[in-house]
């Protein structure tokens, strides 16, 4: 891959565009779900576009108090993390743009940018609701995290590789779903974490402290962090479908077993109450990093004796 | 010094802020996320309705008095007619009175699946949300079916009702009874069952018997916490003496609590609009009621969805009131929840708001207002004044 | 304790037509007894102005244009009015009632909410009276 093809592949398949597109379209199809679980219409296809539009159409306000130049290239930032992840995993079932041996680390801590980005933009302003929502993202951070890492880690123990293409071919399109059912269900749960997605939303609980870390953006940011929240969206659902659920054979294979976990991550979404932020810390240290740890042990013990 | 003074850091909640829809101020000090201190600031609905009422006939004020709140319509101008009717010293014919008890009990049964999707809302929890509120729906259709409008039913006329049930109508109304009551019992297992919901409710904002009479909290957050109160038993007026309902009380009084006896109430409300369909009196709708008032005063309690409505009104003879107070079950609730927020998450602050079913365009009034220690009580006549200085210029 | 209770709900609804509807371009067939705009019929008014006298929002102006010969006009200010049908009950004659067809009352300009009842000729003479090129959309009884 050289020249003219990284431009493309940076840019508009299976970077850039492709993926923009994807995150709304993935939003639009979370939405629709979660208005079809709870018995209405929901919106039409072109809404989430529709928002992002309107907020890049509209003017930012700049708040007194902040530091300008980290709050207008903070949203860039953490847009731009989102999208580079993309460049790591198996988008459209097709082999990652950019690979080598330790990419699936890479991908993991670009994905975890946006939230940093996020803490820090509400940790920017002087805003209340800001500031309590920036300590809500980067604790929540501090507790998903971890479990997190140890679920996406299991299976490249399992086969001996940090590299997400190696490991799925390692697997040999064998589902590890079922062999470690333990950390796909962290997994999945970490990415709802990840997302804020309810019920983890306790750092943009809108009935306690308004939007979170992210109160103060409007316009341009405001469309920047959405967009990245969309993009993640699929890189996410990509990464834990190409790891558990025997790879990514294709475009079809791949809008097919990202669509279904995004079913049962919409489910999730409308079956539980939001969770206070102790509340979360609490489930994420007390079970999620003792279980990710405990199935871990038992790979590791696996593989000693074999 | 030895002594460390923390810095207060105030979360201000209102008068705007999703978590309200409705203007009224909170100011909660934090320590991380513990509530340290709470004040509440009222009185940014304040439309005068109590001095508009002097303004206008006794026939007018059943129509503004109806628009105090927008969700107990009914009830506000039930309290109004019933006064009224003392004061001319007559009463409306049976019929009427059982109509206007069931209108009462459909308005609370709206009332309370409103609010239960409300408080699922501030805990997070869309799905009962919109479920609730989809089922609510029914008891609104019904409402719109009965009497032409789903949000002011104006179905009291001085003396009366203006219109009649229809066989039709009892049936549809037992329809969406029977649909109501299943759907009821589902809720009642998901606030008292669902591990999630529950772990946002239980034990929070708990208040004893003895902090909810020392509050003067009313309604359904003073029975969640055992104390007995409920104007519909203890003075029954309408037609609740033919058709009683039951006290539904609890022990806990935490939030859990104000769920259950909210959605048991439900059930409770159900039995007596089937109990009055069932045994409607025959006769007339109207009695023939006179244009001027003779003087007097006459004081009218009855059970809003929210807890104890009080109306004060006084007449001079003529055909306007000389004076309509009206003391609002919100304003008796209030007091508890800058209370009981202190001790408590954040997260938890607007459940417990949540929790009294608060309705901020009853509190329509300052009485008192207080600035660090500056305390400023205002008087009818000081308000006069202050309202003529302001709106001279 | 259950997790999940409302599960059943979720996964029902996801093979149920949802409830919510597209307003403006499904619409329900409005209940008999809703009250929209008012209409008025001078057959048998009498002229008592009870429902002026009663109308919470001053929306009612009835206009005597012979009082012998029981000849009124009816002006109704739509946007003034708040609904509460205190005239249909106040009555005596049944003059009043309230449409449940016309209860999407919205425009862009005020002319439309100040409607006339009664007969036509009555009313080209009341309009003629007050303003000779005043052209207000006129509604037959």
């Amino acid at each position: 891959m050289t020249g003219i093809w990284s431009i493309i592949a940076l840019l508009f398949f299976p970077g850039g565009l492709f993926v923009l597109t994807c995150g709304l379209a993935y939003e639009w199809v979370d939405r629709k779900l979660i208005a079809r679980f709870q018995n209405r219409l929901g919106p039409r296809w072109f809404q989430p576009a529709a928002d992002v539009l309107k907020l890049l159409a509209k003017e930012e306000v700049v708040p007194a108090g902040v530091n300008p130049v980290l709050f207008k290239w903070l949203p860039v930032i953490a847009l731009a993390g989102a999208l580079t992840a993309a460049l790591y995993v198996p988008m459209a079932g097709l082999p990652p743009a950019f690979s080598f041996p330790g990419d699936l680390i890479v991908a993991l801590y670009l994905l975890s940018l946006l939230t940093l980005c996020t803490g820090l933009a509400g940790a920017n302003t002087l805003d209340r609701f800001s500031i309590v929502g920036a300590v809500r993202t980067l604790t929540q951070l501090f507790s998903y995290e971890a479990p997190f890492m140890l679920a996406l880690l299991s299976p490249a123990i399992v086969a001996g590789s940090w590299q997400t293409s190696e490991i799925i071919r390692s697997a040999g399109g064998q589902w590890i779903l079922l062999t470690q059912p333990i950390s796909f269900v962290i997994a999945l749960i970490g990415l709802m974490g990840k997302l804020e997605l309810p019920p983890f939303d306790a750092p943009e609980a809108e009935t306690e402290i308004v939007a979170g870390a992210l109160t103060e953006y409007s316009g341009r940011g405001y469309a920047l962090f959405r967009l990245g929240r969309g993009v993640e969206l699929v890189v996410g659902l990509t990464l834990v479908a190409a790891l558990y659920m025997g790879g990514l054979a294709g475009p079809l294979d791949f809008a097919l077993k990202t669509l279904g976990l995004l079913v049962v991550l919409a489910l999730f979404q409308t079956l539980f109450a939001r969770l206070r932020i102790d509340q979360t810390v609490g489930l994420w240290w007390r079970y999620g990093a003792l279980l990710a740890l405990a199935q871990m042990l038992v790979i590791v013990g696996a593989k000693v004796i074999a | 010094m030895t002594e460390q003074v923390p810095n207060k850091f105030i979360v201000p909640i209102g008068p705007q802020h999703p978590a309200l829809k409705e203007p009224g101020h909170f100011e909660f000090s934090v320590d991380g996320e513990i509530v340290t201190d709470a004040s509440i600031r009222l009185g940014y609905v304040h439309r005068g309705v109590e001095r508009g009422t002097e303004d206008r006939t006794w026939v007018q004020n059943l129509y503004l008095i109806e628009r105090i709140c927008g969700i107990c319509s009914h009830i506000h101008a039930t309290a109004y007619t019933l006064g009224v009717e003392k004061l001319a010293g007559l009463s409306a014919p049976p019929r009427a009175q059982a109509i206007r008890e069931l209108f009462c009990e459909l308005e609370r049964i709206h009332s309370h699946l409103l609010w239960i999707g409300v408080a699922a809302h501030e805990a997070g929890f869309d799905a009962l949300f919109m479920y609730s509120w989809r089922d609510r729906e029914t008891v609104m259709d019904l409402l719109e079916e009965l009497s032409g409008n789903r949000v002011h039913y104006s179905c009291n006329v001085l003396g009366g009702v203006k219109f009649d049930i229809s066989d039709a109508q009892r049936d549809a109304i037992l329809r969406g009874l029977d649909f109501l009551e299943q759907r009821t019992h589902h809720y009642l297992q998901v606030v008292t069952q669902d591990a999630a919901f529950v772990r946002r409710t239980r034990g929070v904002g708990v208040m004893t018997k003895e902090q909810a009479v020392e509050y003067g909290a009313v309604g359904p957050v003073a029975r969640a916490s055992g104390v007995e109160r409920d104007v519909r038993v203890d003075a029954p007026y309408l037609a609740y003496e033919q058709f009683p309902v039951q006290m539904i009380t609890d022990t806990a009084g935490d939030l859990e609590a104000r769920f259950a006896v909210r959605v048991r109430e439900l059930f409770e409300s159900y039995r007596v609009i089937r109990a009055i369909l069932d045994k409607l009196p025959a006769g007339e709708l109207m009695a023939k009621m006179p244009r001027k008032i003779p003087p007097g005063e006459a004081i009218v309690r009855v059970e809003a969805p929210r807890g104890e409505l009080f109306y004060f009104i006084k007449s001079n003879g003529g055909d306007k009131p000389e004076r309509v107070k009206v003391r609002t079950p919100s304003i008796c609730n209030f007091g508890s929840v800058a209370r009981l927020t202190i001790g408590h998450q954040l997260a938890d602050a607007p459940m417990i708001l949540a929790g009294i079913d608060p309705c901020f365009s009853c509190n329509d009034r300052a009485v008192r207002i207080k600035r660090q220690d500056h305390i400023q009580s205002w008087t009818w006549s000081d308000l006069r004044r202050y309202a003529l200085k302001k709106y001279s210029a | 304790m259950k997790i999940g209770a409302m599960l059943g709900d979720l996964l029902r609804s996801l093979f149920r037509r949802p409830v919510t509807e597209r307003y403006p371009f499904v619409k329900r067939a409005p209940p008999e007894r809703l009250r929209g705009a008012l209409r008025y019929d001078p057959a048998n008014c009498s002229g008592c102005m009870l429902c002026m006298k009663d109308c919470p929002a001053n929306a009612l102006e009835l206009i005597t244009i012979d009082r012998k010969a029981k000849k009124f006009v009816m002006r109704y200010h739509a946007d003034r009015c708040t609904f509460c049908a205190q005239c249909v009950a106040s009555c005596r004659f049944k003059c009043l009632n309230m449409s449940n067809e016309q209860y999407e009352l919205a425009a862009l300009t005020k002319a439309p909410f100040t409607v006339h009842y009664g007969n036509e000729s009555d009313i080209q003479a009341l309009l003629d009276a007050v303003a000779p090129t005043n052209s207000a959309p006129t509604a037959k009884a």
